[in-house]
């Protein structure tokens, strides 16, 4: 009797528990969720409840999916072993596994923090592995691209540097028995304290090549300038292609305020002596060049007021142009020899420049007007472009010798040159009347300049009265300072006096 | 043959470079030093903001300033400027090893 007893007792605790939790299932889903309704898998239940937690868990999963980069049906049976194992930790979980029901009550929470999986119905998600994972290179083309580029610009910077110094090697080559004849030095560094000739152009840049000459009667000196194109700069290069540019020498000779001439680009200046150039102001170039210089150069601007003229006059070709400071003196320069040099070289000739009041292009200073007139030199600026626009070859430089010699039949004709009385006259006007402009305007100036200084002085004498230990001398400086004073306060009056005398 | 007959050796002067007149050389092109700057700016960038891009064209503009640079330019200034932009790179990819993504 009481063994079928006690054997009833855990029978009806296992009927009771089970309804029991049904019941409360029931009770859970009573919001109008039909038990009905749902699959019967593990976790169906969770199916609506966690519509929004299953987007999280997906992106859970696929990391470790990712990571482990296993195969699309393996990671699903891995993922949902992986669950079933998790909640077989939990005592009563085992036989509600089976019938997929939970005791909500008994694990609270329980259903948020298990990670359900995903379900059948939903696709993996397969995320691509980062790039810098992968073995491969071509996810680098950017930087492989990146470095190509500068193994491009490192050849061309070689291959560019090394032309420009072949070509400026050749210019020399072809010129050096010219110049060695015409002057006794040939190639100064600046290094030096002694002028020794050194023989050879002095590099200032990878396109830029100086060589000084000097030692000549009529002149100071000549700097020889070759401005090659930046060849060793590939973005130079480039914009080339968009705009042709070529080659130039500049050449500037400077005479110790002599006549000074410059070449551009085969830039020559020169240099020359006070006596060995009579004052005018000149220049013949391209239509261009000679806009250009008109409106930047300070002596262009100040003295050659006209637009620049046609040379049709002189037999000059169409494509070039004058500035004169007056008729006279372009009939002085332009002699039959001149005419023919210019003439034959004019593809070559940028601009040809001859000035006593040369001071360099336009200065733009902060402060207004510069207190001083620039200082001044006699030049000859001779500017030529090498042909070849570009393409230049060494060949090319032997094409520019006999420009050389007009530079320096050009040297010893300006030397020669003199204007007649009339002609002299007139550049001393213009030149008195430049020199008044410039006083007028940095009038104002030069007075607050003159007062300031006047203001340093009185307040020097000031400090050196204090500072002065000796009372007595003290006293006795003081008393000359104020003797001074008054004298100077006397003289105005005096002066304010006869200028109102005179008006009257 | 004229031209020979002036040059006397008794009755010229010679003159030493540079002449008094000669401009600035700052001045006329002054593309190395704002490559320069640019250069460090973008190294700078390209540290801080951890911006790949940024360290790539440093390098390229110290390369632009050195093929302009002067032959009297300090070659320190050069060197710091290009080491400054390297080190831009390999930290750029050291935090982020990941390949540069283009702008397109």
């Amino acid at each position: 009797m009481q063994r079928p007893r006690l054997l009833l007792i855990p029978i009806l605790l296992l009927l009771l528990a089970f309804p029991g939790s049904k019941g409360r299932y029931n009770d859970d889903f009573d919001d109008g969720e039909d038990l009905a309704e749902f699959d019967d898998n593990d976790f169906a239940e969770f199916e609506d409840m966690n519509e929004d937690l299953t987007a999280e868990k997906e992106s859970a999963p696929p990391p470790r999916v990712s990571s482990a980069q296993p195969e699309e049906d393996e990671d699903e049976d891995e993922a949902t072993v992986e669950l079933e194992d998790g909640q077989d930790g939990f005592e009563d979980s085992d036989t509600q596994d089976q019938d997929g029901k939970y005791d909500q009550d008994e694990f609270e929470g329980f259903g948020d923090s298990e990670k359900p999986g995903p379900s059948m119905k939903d696709p993996l998600i397969i995320h691509t592995v980062p790039a810098h994972l992968q073995n491969s290179w071509e996810s680098y083309y950017m930087e492989i691209l990146m470095v190509t580029g500068l193994l491009a610009y490192i050849m061309n910077y070689i291959i560019g540097k090394n032309k420009n110094s072949r070509l400026a090697q050749a210019w020399f080559n072809s010129h050096k028995e010219l110049l060695e004849s015409n002057f006794a030095l040939v190639g100064d560094d600046g290094t030096s304290k002694e002028a020794v000739s050194t023989g050879k152009l002095n590099q200032e840049n990878e396109h830029i090549y100086n060589l000084w000459c000097s030692g000549r009667v009529c002149c100071e000196g000549m700097l020889i300038q070759l401005k090659f194109l930046k060849r060793q700069d590939l973005l130079n290069v480039l914009a080339r292609m968009m705009r042709p540019a070529c080659d130039q020498v500049v050449g500037i000779s400077q005479f110790p305020s002599f006549l000074v001439c410059g070449i551009h680009f085969q830039q020559v200046k020169v240099t020359l002596n006070d006596e060995d150039m009579d004052t005018f102001v000149f220049a013949v170039g391209t239509k261009k060049a000679m806009a250009r210089m008109q409106k930047e150069m300070q002596d262009l601007s100040e003295f050659c007021g006209d637009k620049p003229k046609s040379g049709a006059k002189y037999g000059l070709p169409d494509s070039l142009a004058i500035l004169s400071e007056m008729g006279e003196v372009t009939d002085g320069v332009m002699d039959n020899k001149m005419v023919h040099y210019i003439t034959t070289q004019a593809e070559k000739i940028e601009s040809i420049h001859f000035s006593d009041q040369f001071s360099g292009p336009k200065v733009m200073q902060e402060e207004g007007q510069p207190l001083k007139l620039p200082e001044t030199k006699k030049t000859l600026l001779f500017t030529f472009n090498v042909p070849g626009m570009g393409n230049t070859s060494p060949k090319d430089m032997d094409s520019l010798l006999p420009l050389m010699n007009m530079v320096i039949y050009s040297i010893d004709k300006v030397k020669k040159l003199r204007l007649n009385r009339e002609g002299k006259q007139k550049a001393d006007r213009n030149r008195a009347r430049v020199e008044e402009n410039f006083l007028k305007q940095t009038h104002a100036q030069r007075q607050e300049a003159a007062q300031t200084r006047r203001e340093e002085k009185k307040r020097a004498e000031k400090e050196r009265i204090m500072n002065e230990e000796d009372p007595e001398r003290q006293r006795r400086l003081e008393e000359a300072a104020q003797r001074r004073e008054q004298k100077k306060m006397e003289k105005k009056q005096m002066k304010m006096k006869q200028i109102k005398v005179k008006a009257m | 043959g004229g031209i020979f007959n002036l040059c006397n050796p008794r009755h010229f002067t010679i003159g030493i470079w540079p002449p008094s007149t000669e401009s600035n050389p700052t001045l006329e092109d002054p593309t190395p030093d704002y490559m320069n700057l640019l250069g460090m700016i973008f190294s700078m960038c390209g540290l801080m903001l951890k911006l790949k891009w940024c360290a790539w064209i440093a390098v390229y503009c110290s390369f632009i300033s050195f093929a302009n640079s002067r032959s009297s330019e300090d070659t320190k200034q050069m060197m710091s400027s290009f080491m400054l932009s390297i080190s831009a790179v390999v930290m750029s990819y050291l935090q982020n090893p990941q390949p540069m993504s283009p702008p397109w």
